[in-house]
């Protein structure tokens, strides 16, 4: 009787545990680097692999950077050659927590470490909108960073119609695994 | 025995609470990329390269070669006499594009398909290979001149499998075993039936030069021809939307058939043209 018990509570832990993640595979994280009266800088990835622990508020994500669309191939493979250089760094990734979670509110901010171009740098209070619904969390938000954080060259030639401040929009449904 | 139990009923939250849940879902840490930008211009120089027109592109290239260079100020230097090419190439898939183009030199009209059968992956597959075919319409050949002509006569055909490698970040390399058929050649003892192979090259300079070349080595060409094996050297310029080639190459024509039969520049006494191709991307 003892036995079935441990064996119960044993199934339990592992049980709680796998109840207190939330996760997706097809994530969303546009980015927009497009000057006023250029042609439009702009890529969207929708395969991206995000993580969250409701337990203590622990957040993950990863993209492939060769999974980011535009809107005309040979920009999209000068940002894969040159500017992202994906063959050598071909994730970008977020590591973070989201501050003071609850389930309660739905409204908090994060922070965390973004990798791109190999080059990592924190973000700190990043408001995100936290919805939950029975067995989903849509979570989304957006930042901005600089191309020279992540030592990204613009060359001079295309200075005036690639931004340095690039804004990054990013919506997540996450579902219990 | 319960120590154990405890132990395991308690790992799962340890582990979840130092467990790194980036770890968690980043499994697959080979990832099989395809190889992208083995070259950034449709052609390298003259030879096609194995880049393709992406799904519902139209990409318009227009290509000059000016005359010879060794009349100096007497044509400018070749301004003077220039041979344009026009061409249309649109992309039905990502891997097939159809194209139309016309040349002044010779009136010629070409059209013609270019598929990708197999594509270098990071940590797969070596080499990236593509088909290329064409039909070139000559209508430049006059019935005065040659009373006897049909239609027929004016037609030529191109057949080319390209394969290249991007060895690493800088460098690419290309071989283009050609077959190609004029049912009209100016030097009797040539076949009309002829084979090539090309050699093709990328060398990155910095993020947005690089260095081409190409060069075109006939295998039967006859023993009395005046003409010479295309050699051309270059430099790509990427200015975002578009790339722009300039070079130097003892072949006037830019068709395949014109590039490979019918060059009569030569490299060791300056008779050699400049040119470039210009792309735009709708």
């Amino acid at each position: 009787m003892k036995k079935i018990f441990y064996i119960f509570l044993l199934l339990l832990s592992y049980f709680i545990q796998g109840q207190s993640k939330y996760i997706t595979k097809t994530g969303l994280i546009s980015f927009e680097a497009s000057v006023p009266s250029f042609e439009e800088v702009t890529a969207r990835n929708n395969a991206v692999t995000a993580i969250i622990n409701t337990q203590n508020g622990e957040f993950a994500s990863l993209a492939l950077v060769n999974g980011f669309r535009f809107k005309n191939a040979l920009m999209e493979e000068h940002f894969n050659e040159n500017y992202a250089e994906s063959s050598e760094f071909p994730k970008t990734t977020f590591k973070g927590k989201i501050i003071e979670f609850s389930l309660k509110s739905n409204e908090y901010k994060i922070e965390g470490d973004l990798t791109f171009h190999g080059k990592t740098k924190s973000l700190k209070n990043i408001p995100i909108k936290l919805e939950i619904i029975d067995n989903e969390i849509i979570m989304s938000g957006n930042f901005e960073v600089k191309t020279s954080d992540f030592e990204v060259k613009i060359p001079k030639i295309v200075a005036n119609k690639v931004s340095e401040l690039v804004k990054v929009n990013f919506l997540f449904k996450l579902i219990k695994k | 025995m319960k120590n154990i139990l405890v132990i395991l009923i308690f790992l799962p939250l340890f582990s979840s609470s130092q467990e790194d849940l980036l770890n968690e879902i980043d499994s697959d840490s080979t990832i099989n990329q395809y190889t992208i930008a083995t070259f950034k211009g449709l052609k390298i120089v003259n030879f096609e390269s194995t880049k393709l027109v992406a799904k519902k592109e139209l990409t318009f290239v227009v290509s000059h070669r000016f005359g010879s260079i060794e009349n100096g100020i007497d044509t400018f230097f070749g301004l003077d006499d220039a041979v344009t090419r026009l061409n249309f190439i649109y992309g039905l898939t990502d891997w097939l594009n159809i194209s139309a183009s016309r040349s002044s030199y010779q009136k010629i009209y070409e059209a013609a398909i270019k598929y990708r059968l197999f594509r270098q992956q990071e940590n797969g597959f070596p080499v990236t290979i593509v088909g290329y075919h064409s039909i070139l319409v000559n209508t430049a050949l006059e019935e005065v001149n040659l009373p006897k002509l049909e239609f027929k006569n004016r037609l030529g055909y191109t057949t080319q499998l390209i394969v290249a490698r991007k060895v690493n970040k800088n460098l690419s390399i290309e071989i283009i075993p050609t077959f190609f058929h004029d049912n009209l050649v100016v030097i009797d003892e040539q076949d009309n039936s002829q084979f090539a192979l090309g050699f093709g090259g990328r060398y990155k300079l910095s993020t947005r030069w690089s260095l081409n070349a190409d060069y075109g080595w006939h295998l039967n060409r006859a023993s009395n021809s005046p003409f010479k094996n295309p050699l051309s050297i270059g430099v790509d310029l990427e200015t975002g939307g578009h790339v722009f080639q300039m070079h130097f190459t003892n072949s006037q024509p830019m068709n395949t058939n014109g590039f490979l039969g019918q060059s009569t520049g030569d490299w060791s006494d300056g008779n050699i043209y400049f040119g470039f191709n210009l792309s735009r991307t709708f």
